[in-house]
């Protein structure tokens, strides 16, 4: 029996950092709770996710699992929180846990609630804050019964402490005869790049419709992030203009970070972008246009010639 | 192939299109990503591979509007089930499963969330009390193996993944899967003429509770406006010294 | 009286509304800086019913009551900010298909009125000349019956819509002596022998919507392309003209309602001195003022199309409303820019092409002293 099971993502034969922070809310939650991973040849993540005070790290390996297809892995998701008798089944929001998850607790028969912000326990009942019309609203929900599935945003949740006496790791068995074969996976188009992930990188620039082109954004929000060791973010627009690959979309229906630095180069700061970007630490907008909305939010501004201040600002960082 | 579009009628996320001095009233529209799904549902049998297009909301009377606005769009039948109450994704996907076993649809193409709820559940939901195949947020669908499978391309936090699925499957839409055309007015006059199929949830003997409560809605704390300054110097400055994320 | 909308007028000027803002709002200041027409907008308002609002639906239109239609030309307005588009589709609607419904014989109608409807075609009129502007019956291009065919011979200018119409309807006269029973209305197809649109005319505004001047040398016209009779071209006009000044500024009070939205979300925001501008008495006087001219200019946009929806003509009104509309447009433009001060002036914020594209409206379908003139002779 484990009271919270939570779902690692593992990337490329690494963990995915911002899964971890589901840890924070298990703990929160209160009880034990086990770490679950789905895959194929997973022994080292195994190994690396020993000490995060777990109960267990339950491992889900074989090969028909090698692709992250969600009729199969809701299935052993199912039967793994099944088994445990777990009253909570959590991932931190990702398109892999919204893809998953929601069939998973469809198969459980239990309710979900999506991208957790906070919860609050109050005379034994859980409720749980999440942000809804595209985060300019928060609602505070509660659900009936005790079993429940949640993805909980990342960039709400500290990353957790390793420093726990190793936990055992427990190989899941399934019956992968039984698991639903409708789907196949084809493809992937990765994209390689020497910079962070843009949802775990401590900065962030982001660039807008104003970049023009894929060359203008390449070397002046591209130059500004290498020259802060940061992550490259776009708008929708200068991802729809083809400025910026769909994976650099930050917004409501995109990414959403919350780094500790975020530069907004030529953005007006529409509400479907603040969206993701909102709980930034640290805001700094630069516009030509001293009414964009996005000096609101912004802890610091800068109005002025994107053209200009961005060459200026890249070379003095890199001055020193 | 009969594809079955479910809908969602929400308030209008982009309200600048109708005169509104302070206090007037919220415009509602069918949800942007369920209008997506429409279009592509059209499109795939504008290009001869779909028979017939039917779209379902539930909702109170009210939403006979958005229906009509998807009559017009060129569904060719739409049903409305009767149920005015706040539901949640968990009750929604129940009684969608029991319209779909009436119906029988060889496809179902769904928006991937809400843009009022945000939750991003329903399709999977559906597609698990289904025991379909799922692909979500969508960015493209091609036909395979005369119709017997689809090829989707995905958009993925890592990337586009490409996975193909048998059918009978759902299918969430992303933004960028197409851009859903205007109903002309000719068309909205005609679609006035149309009827629209009334169910009860007692029609579809299913009989379903939200388990979700909302609480509170509230607006987040207004994050007070910051300095403007005046150089990349002293930007530089105070990101160092100040704010020391540099 | 009800002042209320239907549900289903309310449903059809909301879609007008999501339509004009999402697909025709496009390059506007460098559209207008080059003057580029947007044919494919054009396109798109035909595909969605626009120009066929008032057309039988027989014909290919939407048979529309005036009323509604005048409201969905205002929520173009609103919604859309190319004036210079509306203006030619105005343009097509009074001077070429109103005539046409009208005074069109049931194979001109069936031949034209559909491609005028769908937006596969563009109409226009050719009255004014550089010679006859207010002036209108004294035009001095004649068209001669020589067999089965009308030849024209005179010159044009400020066709609006000239440089790119399919059809044009041009107004000629077969008998100088009979004065204005002399004139006479011909449909006049583009590329017709003898007709040559010449030099493509610069504006001030409306800038988006193309003009041209017109040479008519022995301009080869079937007889077929008659329209009415003879000498029926005097009563054509005017009738055309009713419907073009009461209708032709339903899209500025949509105008005016955004500059107002804009206006006070701006003095709201934007401080000066410690406080929002909005609570200085002069700037919200200014707002004041905008407020009071659209609500009269709606009402009387409202109250002509009603009366034409009862069957009146509504002469007198036709003239107040054009008059009126026109005034407080401009004025309404000038306070926009005052109010936003420095920023009203810069071309990036779009108050000043309103006022360039607002001021054609005191001179084009009857100077505003030709208005007044009406009025006065109908009240005297």
């Amino acid at each position: 029996m484990v009271e919270t099971l939570v779902l690692i993502e593992h990337v490329r034969r690494c963990v995915k950092c911002s899964s971890l922070h589901g840890i924070t809310l298990a703990r929160q939650l209160g009880g034990d709770y086990a770490l679950l991973i789905l895959g194929q040849g997973l022994d080292e993540i195994a190994a690396s996710l020993v000490s995060y005070g777990a109960s267990a790290v339950i491992v889900a390996d074989d090969p028909a699992l090698t692709e992250p297809l969600a009729d199969r892995y809701a299935t052993v998701i199912a039967e793994a929180a099944r088994k445990h008798d777990s009253r909570t089944v959590l991932g931190t929001s990702s398109t892999f846990s919204k893809d998953v998850l929601p069939r998973a607790a469809a198969l459980l028969d239990v309710p979900m609630v999506s991208d957790v912000l906070a919860i609050e326990e109050k005379n034994g009942s859980t409720s749980y804050r999440r942000p809804v019309n595209a985060g300019s609203m928060l609602a505070t929900v509660k659900l009936e019964g005790d079993r429940r599935v949640l993805t909980a945003r990342a960039t709400a949740f500290e990353a957790p402490a390793a420093d726990a006496a190793a936990c055992p790791i427990e190989r899941f068995e399934f019956d992968v005869a039984s698991l639903p074969k409708g789907m196949e996976f084809i493809s992937r188009e990765q994209r390689i790049s020497g910079r962070p992930d843009l949802t775990e990188a401590a900065v962030v620039v982001c660039g807008g419709r104003p970049l023009k082109d894929r060359e203008t954004f390449e070397r002046l929000v591209g130059g500004l992030a290498d020259a802060l060791g940061g992550a490259v973010g776009a708008t929708r627009a200068a991802v729809d203009a083809g400025m910026a690959p769909n994976d650099y979309q930050v917004g409501q229906t995109g990414k959403v970070i919350a780094p500790q630095l975020y530069i907004g180069i030529g953005i007006s700061g529409a509400i479907q972008h603040l969206a993701g970007i909102k709980d930034s630490r640290v805001i700094v907008a630069i516009n030509k246009d001293p009414d964009a909305p996005i000096f609101q939010v912004a802890t610091y501004g800068l109005v002025g010639d994107l053209h200009q201040i961005v060459p200026q600002f890249i070379d003095a960082l890199r001055r020193g | 192939m009969k594809i079955l579009v479910p809908f969602k009628s929400v308030p209008d996320p982009n309200d600048a299109t109708v005169p509104g001095e302070a206090g007037s009233a919220t415009k509602s529209v069918i949800n942007p990503f369920d209008e997506i799904a429409i279009e592509e549902a059209l499109r795939i049998r504008e290009r001869g591979d779909a028979g017939e297009i039917v779209g379902v909301t539930i909702g109170a009377p009210a939403v006979d509007e958005q229906i009509r606005a998807a009559l017009a769009m060129g569904i060719d039948r739409a049903i409305r089930i009767d149920d005015s109450r706040a539901l949640d994704p968990y009750a929604v996907a129940r009684i969608l499963h029991a319209l779909i076993e009436k119906e029988v649809p060889h496809i179902v193409i769904m928006g991937k969330q809400a843009v009022d709820d945000d939750s991003n559940q329903v399709g999977q939901t559906l597609a698990a009390l289904l025991r379909w195949p799922q692909a979500t947020f969508v960015s493209k669908i091609e036909f395979l193996d005369n119709k017997t499978r689809a090829r989707c391309t995905r958009e993925t936090d890592g990337g586009l993944e490409v996975i193909a699925i048998e059918l009978p499957a759902l299918i969430t839409t992303d933004l960028r899967l197409n851009e859903p055309r205007y109903a002309s007015l000719p068309a909205l006059m005609r679609a006035r003429r149309k009827s629209i199929e009334v169910l009860t949830c007692d029609d579809l003997r299913v009989a379903v509770r939200p388990l979700t409560t909302v609480l509170s809605i509230v607006r987040p704390p207004k994050r007070p406006a910051g300095a403007r300054v005046d150089s990349v110097e002293e930007l530089i400055a105070k990101l160092r010294r100040e704010a020391k994320v540099l | 009286m009800d002042f209320a909308w239907s549900d289903q007028q309310r449903e059809l000027l909301d879609a007008v509304g999501r339509f004009a803002s999402q697909q025709l709002n496009y390059n506007m200041i460098e559209n207008d800086r080059n003057g580029v027409f947007n044919h494919d907008a054009w396109k798109k308002c035909g595909g969605f019913g626009i120009q066929g609002l008032l057309v039988p639906a027989e014909y290919g239109g939407l048979g529309m009551h005036p009323l509604t239609a005048v409201a969905a030309l205002e929520r173009l307005g609103y919604a859309c900010r190319d004036n210079g588009l509306l203006f030619s589709i105005n343009a097509h609607m009074w001077t070429a298909i109103t005539p046409l419904v009208y005074s069109g014989s049931e194979t001109q109608k069936k031949k034209y009125l559909p491609g005028l409807c769908d937006g596969t075609l563009i109409g226009g009129n050719a009255m004014s000349e550089p010679n006859s502007g207010s002036d209108a019956f004294s035009l001095a291009t004649t068209a001669v019956k020589k067999g089965p065919k009308y030849i024209l011979n005179g010159s044009k200018i400020f066709v609006t819509n000239g440089p790119v119409a399919d059809l044009l309807v041009v107004f000629a006269t077969v008998d100088k002596a009979r004065g204005a029973n002399g004139v006479s209305a011909f449909l006049v197809e583009k590329d017709s022998p003898g007709m040559t649109v010449a030099r493509k005319l610069e504006k001030m505004g409306l800038r988006t919507s193309p003009m041209a001047e017109i040479f008519f040398e022995n301009c080869e016209v079937p007889e077929e392309n008659l329209l009415g009779k003879e000498g029926a071209g005097g009563s054509q006009f005017t009738g055309a003209m009713t419907w073009e000044r009461g209708c032709i500024l339903a899209s500025a009070v949509g105008s005016m309602q955004r500059s107002l939205e804009t206006c006070v979300r701006y003095a709201k925001e934007r401080r000066q001195f410690g406080q929002p501008i909005g609570k200085f008495q002069l700037v919200a006087t200014k707002l004041v003022d905008m407020k009071l001219r659209v609500e009269s200019a709606r009402h009387m946009l409202y109250h002509y199309a009603w009366l034409r929806g009862q069957g009146k003509s509504a002469y007198l009104e036709a003239a107040m409303t054009k008059l009126h509309i026109s005034d407080c447009w401009v004025k309404c433009c000038e306070d926009a820019i005052q109010i936003h001060g420095g920023y009203g002036y810069m071309t990036e914020y779009e108050f000043e092409r309103e006022l360039r594209d607002a001021i054609g409206s005191k001179l084009y379908s009857g100077t505003s002293e030709m208005q007044r003139n009406i009025i006065a002779s109908l009240l005297l």
